[in-house]
């Protein structure tokens, strides 16, 4: 899938996170992360976010998060929806989120 | 007892009630309400106004938190708000102001820090990556040389006035970049202003022709500058747009020297100017970009001027339009402004 447009998804809560999509103009695949337990979990938040990028076979666009202290399970559900608006998707394969 | 929050949304324009509210809250801050807001969130506990945060198309500004209220995490419920009533409108990059001793409590949104001026205010926004990415992509078209010039251009429209600017730096220096304001905020769109320019500068060699953004003279970094034809001078803001352009974009492009006309007629412009001697050679230990200013060039000892240029259209004076404009303005403005022509289409 292609991210097409910008998209948001979570909030700044805590236990939740904030998820900011948008195109990439040089076809890159950028991810920053920001996290209040970035120490403890910082490796842990990435995994999370770059397997569900790439069950859903993203491989560009730019990825800002900023996290609350989300538990994995949030982080996945929060990047499965800023992805599936970023990329307009409509023929989604939902056996590949779970 | 958890207080029951109600969070909402108001629009200055349509005078709420709630505008004495979000003032007073404002005030208790230190904070004045900003004009060019078009739209608050605010929120409500137990009938009073306790947060609010206003939006200004990309850009947040006026944001306060009652001092009763603050310790619970209000502020990131209203961050998450204001950042997705954004969203609806269309606005994922954003910017946001505060003053200094505020920034941390910005990080929590999300926010990071782009230009400060010192105890004064702080421009951030909503990515670590952006300003990099923006300079990193500035970085591969940058040129050879020692001298290298750059030029802001609103070019509302193109002027010869404009092109005598373009020209003088362009044989002064060894390479020239020439941005075109991104804002569609001016009497002629961005699309034509760009291809006016485009067309207008064409002949010169050493130059790049940039495509404007968020970080050259935007709402976001110099809100003040699209005001100036409703004659409202604000505070200058110029200094975060002056010090975005010395701190991130000269250093991408090598950019020395900054090219600008002076100014007989725009007192917004004309300040400007005087700004960006300060902002730009001093007042900062960034390395400084030497301002050199122009003497406008002028038809029949009147200088040439944008502003004129539009005063004449209105009249639909073409003939003295044809010796302040290149052709392919003139060809443009005839095309589309005629009102002769129009009537016969």
């Amino acid at each position: 899938m292609k991210v097409i447009k910008e998209s948001l998804a979570g909030t700044l809560e805590s236990s939740d996170l904030l998820v900011k999509v948008a195109p990439s103009d040089k076809g890159s695949l950028d991810i920053a992360i920001q996290s209040e337990v970035i120490k403890q979990f910082g490796k842990q938040i990435e995994r999370v976010v770059t397997d569900t990028l790439n069950k859903l076979s993203i491989t560009e666009g730019s990825f800002v998060i900023e996290d609350k202290g989300a538990l994995d399970c949030v982080i996945r559900a929060r990047v499965q929806a800023a992805v599936l608006r970023a990329t307009g998707s409509e023929d989604m394969d939902w056996r590949k989120l779970s | 007892m958890i207080a029951k929050d109600d969070f909402y949304t108001v629009q200055p324009k349509d005078v709420p009630p709630e505008m004495g509210e979000i003032r007073k809250l404002l005030a208790t801050n230190e904070l004045e309400l900003d004009e060019q807001i078009e739209v608050f969130v605010v929120c409500r506990r137990e009938g009073r106004l306790v947060a609010c945060a206003g939006l200004d198309h990309y850009t947040i500004k006026c944001v306060a938190v009652a001092e009763d209220a603050r310790g619970e995490s209000l502020s990131l419920e209203l961050g998450s708000e204001v950042i997705k009533l954004a969203a609806e409108r269309g606005h994922f990059h954003l910017f946001l102001y505060t003053p200094s001793h505020n920034q941390q409590w910005f990080r929590g949104w999300g926010f990071h820090r782009l230009v400060e001026v010192p105890h004064f205010i702080v421009l951030m926004e909503n990515s670590p990556i952006a300003i990099k990415q923006y300079c990193e992509s500035l970085r591969e078209q940058r040129p050879p040389g020692k001298k290298i010039a750059g030029i802001v251009l609103n070019a509302n429209p193109f002027t010869l006035g404009h092109q005598y600017l373009v020209e003088k730096a362009a044989a002064e220096c060894d390479w020239l970049h020439v941005f075109a304001v991104r804002e569609d905020a001016s009497l002629f769109s961005y699309p034509d202003r760009f291809a006016l320019v485009e067309s207008g500068v064409k002949h010169v060699a050493n130059l790049t022709l940039h495509h404007g953004s968020d970080y050259i003279i935007s709402r976001a970094t110099f809100p003040g500058y699209f005001l100036k034809e409703k004659e409202i001078v604000d505070h200058s803001w110029a200094a975060i747009d002056l010090l975005l352009f010395r701190q991130y974009i000269a250093p991408a492009l090598g950019i020395t020297h900054r090219f600008v006309g002076t100014e007989p007629f725009d007192a917004v412009t004309n300040r400007y100017n005087a700004d960006m001697k300060y902002w730009l050679q001093a007042a900062s230990p960034t390395p400084p970009i030497e301002v050199v200013e122009v003497p406008r060039a002028s038809v029949h000892g009147v200088p040439i001027s944008a502003s004129l240029v539009r005063r004449l259209l209105a009249q639909q004076d073409f003939s003295a339009i044809k010796e302040l404009v290149p052709a392919t303005t003139l060809q443009f403005l005839e095309n589309k402004y005629s009102a002769h022509l129009s009537a016969t289409r």
